[in-house]
């Protein structure tokens, strides 16, 4: 019962937990929305300020031109037709935003709408911006003008200006599209904001809800997983490929560990069954010793097996890449040569090497050499005599091989997968004295350094250890 | 560890195959071996066993009070267990070692802990087997720890009528040439360099092949019966002998 407790009680704290992570995730993609609203808000600004800056520019350069070609224009003209061209351009302005003023040498108006000439108008310099005096309408006001003035050849000075009031309006105009784009813009943000927090929050529990199943032990349990690309659905399928493997392995380790206990159960029943007979039949010391022989023989089979499990615990778990050197294959393989050939002449093995020039690796060389040796051991152990064996170093394909074939029976296309399986035994060979680990640590080895085994189907045993080349572990 | 299977010598000095094997030991008589082993009923079955065959034990169950014992009592040779109460034994050899006290030392390392520094242990002539072992081989090698080989200037190795030259490479049983491999060149000189003496596969592997791991096949017996069909010629006195369920050993008796 307290067991049960506990673990509700932890599910609840895990749970609260997770409530909490989920507020936060809410809240910081929310403020996130918010701030990239905010942000988004004074970019508008800025560039709504901008726009009206630069037309407000181009307007004013614009009118600038027109007057300056205007006062161009009209003092070109013969003095009598003067006052008639400025008339008739006064006439043309229904907005009224042009003025003009031909004075005579006294400063008297001859022709124009403007008093007298406005203070601070230099005669004769580029256009600028002055104030001037209305003739008629005056309750309208002394309006801000662009102007420019002229002193014209016969003594008079003549002036024209333009309203560029105009400004105020565009600027109204751009304060309306402001607020019709900006703030729906900015509400579209949260919105969004909000949205997306929610879906997250969503999406997590979710997660959450699997992974408890998950912890509960229902290993077959996935993340959700939509098939589109977004970040969301490529972790989930990222965390359900780990989760496949890690079901394939422990399975595996499951298998194996019911491999281990038949593999050492065999040998111990066997002690154990010797000795209990022994104690009862044993009648003289040499029998007793006979049967302890026999006892210690089973027991160090079983220590035989422990031996080879923490070994390829031991490879398999070792990043010893550090340790790697170079290592001269042409020798290597010469050398297990040289150790196998009497035990295969022994057998009447034909033992032949092949070696098509210096090779070399990198890798950890004790290990390779244990690894080719095994591969010869094996090819021996499961060759009739007469046979042939034969371990060949090669380039093909811009890859070093490490071959080694033998006449035996092969491994069938069925079981080349199956020889990996740690304590895998072909029927055909449960007679033939072994472990039956001898493939895994060379697989083990072969993976350490980043090479290939590949076990061709018989009739034949072909196996070999491919190291392709730019392979730096 | 497979070809120690069913191999194990049955304790006791009674038995005379073991009488026999290691005869060679009464050179060593009464030397002192420390023990350092926190497992009672361990160390007093290797206690038993050394002192069966003529060694002088001490026995220390903790790391601090083996160190003592290795500084006062002086002994020929340790055994040091790995893994220890107080302070772990490569500590203690450390320590040792600091001193300058050479004593040869053998490590019981446990299955599948034998890490670089264990291994290491072999270049200061040190030695190291893993738990579970067979007694005979724990004897064999604190044997070979205490005879370590001197290392003479001579470039000719004599064992009774067998002579074999370093330099030439050449080896002479009498007036016979015998003409062997590299590799046999090399297991002979071992055995020569360390005649007398109980060479276990295990050593012979780690020393002579320099196997790191144990074949499946046992290799070390197809090349030793090769070796001893060269040397011991028809006629000859059999120099090189199997000893049953322990090694080979060279000797000039028969």
């Amino acid at each position: 019962m307290a067991t049960s407790e506990s673990i509700a009680s932890r599910e609840e704290i895990g749970r609260q937990e997770l409530m909490l992570q989920v507020g936060f995730i809410r809240s910081n993609t929310f403020r996130w929305a918010s701030a990239v609203a905010g942000v988004l808000a004074v970019f508008v600004v800025v560039l709504f300020g901008f726009i009206y800056w630069k037309i407000d520019q181009y307007l004013i350069t614009r009118s600038d031109r027109m007057i300056a070609q205007q006062i161009r224009y009209i003092a070109e003209l013969p003095p009598e037709r003067r006052i008639n061209a400025i008339e008739d351009h006064l006439a043309q302005d229904s907005r009224s935003v042009q003025f003009a003023g031909l004075f005579d040498p006294k400063g008297n108006l001859l022709a124009g709408n403007i008093e007298q000439l406005p203070e601070g108008l230099e005669i004769g310099a580029p256009v600028r911006t002055v104030k001037v005096a209305r003739a008629e309408r005056k309750e309208l006001g002394d309006p801000l003008v662009r102007a420019i003035a002229q002193r014209l050849p016969n003594g008079d000075t003549f002036m024209i200006g333009r309203n560029v009031d105009e400004t105020g309006e565009i600027s109204h105009v751009v304060g309306e599209a402001l607020a019709l784009g900006l703030l729906p813009a900015f509400c579209l943000c949260l919105l969004a904001g909000a949205w997306l927090s929610l879906r997250a929050q969503k999406r997590v529990e979710e997660v959450n809800q699997r992974v408890q199943r998950i912890i509960a032990g229902n290993l077959r349990e996935r993340l959700p997983h939509r098939n589109v690309d977004e970040p969301f659905s490529r972790l989930a399928a990222i965390v359900n490929g780990m989760l496949d493997e890690m079901e394939t392995m422990i399975t595996a380790l499951s298998g194996v560990g019911n491999d281990i206990a038949h593999d050492l159960r065999t040998p111990l029943t066997r002690a154990r069954l010797t000795l209990e007979r022994g104690r009862t039949n044993a009648t003289t010391l040499e029998q007793l010793q006979e049967v302890a022989d026999k006892a210690i023989a089973g027991i160090d089979q079983s220590l035989t097996i422990i031996t080879a499990l923490l070994r390829l615990a031991e490879i398999e778990n070792s990043r010893r890449s550090a340790a790697f050197g170079s290592v001269a294959l042409h020798q290597m393989v010469r050398e297990v040569c040289d150790v196998y050939e009497p035990i295969a002449e022994d057998k009447g093995i034909n033992l032949g090497v092949r070696i098509a020039d210096d090779l070399e690796v990198r890798g950890d060389r004790d290990l390779l050499f244990e690894a080719v040796a095994n591969l010869v051991d094996n090819a021996i152990k499961f060759t009739s005599a007469g046979g042939r064996v034969d371990l060949e170093l090669a380039r093909e394909d811009r890859e070093t091989i490490v071959r080694v074939t033998d006449t035996g029976p092969g491994i069938n296309r069925q079981e080349t997968e199956a020889v990996l399986r740690r304590f895998y035994r072909s029927d055909k060979i449960r007679n033939t004295p072994g472990v039956g680990l001898g493939l895994n640590l060379v697989s083990a080895i072969v993976k350490l350094h980043g090479f290939r085994l590949v076990i061709h189907p018989g009739p034949g045993g072909r196996v070999e250890i491919i190291s392709p080349d730019g392979k730096l572990n | 560890m497979a070809m120690l299977a069913g191999e194990r010598m049955v304790a006791g000095s009674k038995s005379a195959r073991a009488a026999g094997v290691f005869a060679a030991i009464e050179t060593n008589l009464m030397a002192k071996v420390l023990l350092i082993e926190d497992d009672s009923e361990t160390a007093e079955e290797i206690t038993a066993e050394l002192t069966d065959r003529g060694f002088e034990v001490e026995w220390s169950s903790n790391g601090i009070d083996g160190l003592d014992k290795a500084r006062s009592l002086r002994p020929d040779a340790m055994i040091v267990d790995r893994l220890l109460p107080g302070m772990d034994g490569l500590t203690v050899i450390e320590a040792l070692r600091k001193d300058q006290v050479r004593t040869p030392v053998l490590v019981l390392s446990a299955l599948g802990a034998v890490d670089d520094r264990v291994r290491g242990l072999r270049m200061g002539g040190d030695d190291y087997l893993t738990k579970p072992f067979a007694v005979v081989e724990l004897i064999a090698r604190i044997e070979a720890l205490l005879r370590r080989p001197v290392e003479t200037r001579e470039t000719t190795l004599r064992v009774g009528p067998l002579e074999l030259d370093l330099i030439e490479r050449t080896v002479k049983r009498g007036e016979r040439r015998i003409e062997l491999l590299p590799r046999e060149f090399r297991l002979l000189e071992y055995m020569m360099r360390r005649s007398d003496q109980l060479l276990t596969r295990a050593m012979l592997l780690e020393e002579v092949w320099n196997y790191k791991f144990v074949p499946a096949t046992n290799l070390v017996d197809v090349h030793m019966g090769r070796l001893r069909h060269k040397v011991d010629g028809p006629g000859d006195t059999p120099m090189i002998h199997n000893v049953r369920g322990a090694g080979f050993v060279l000797r000039t008796l028969p």
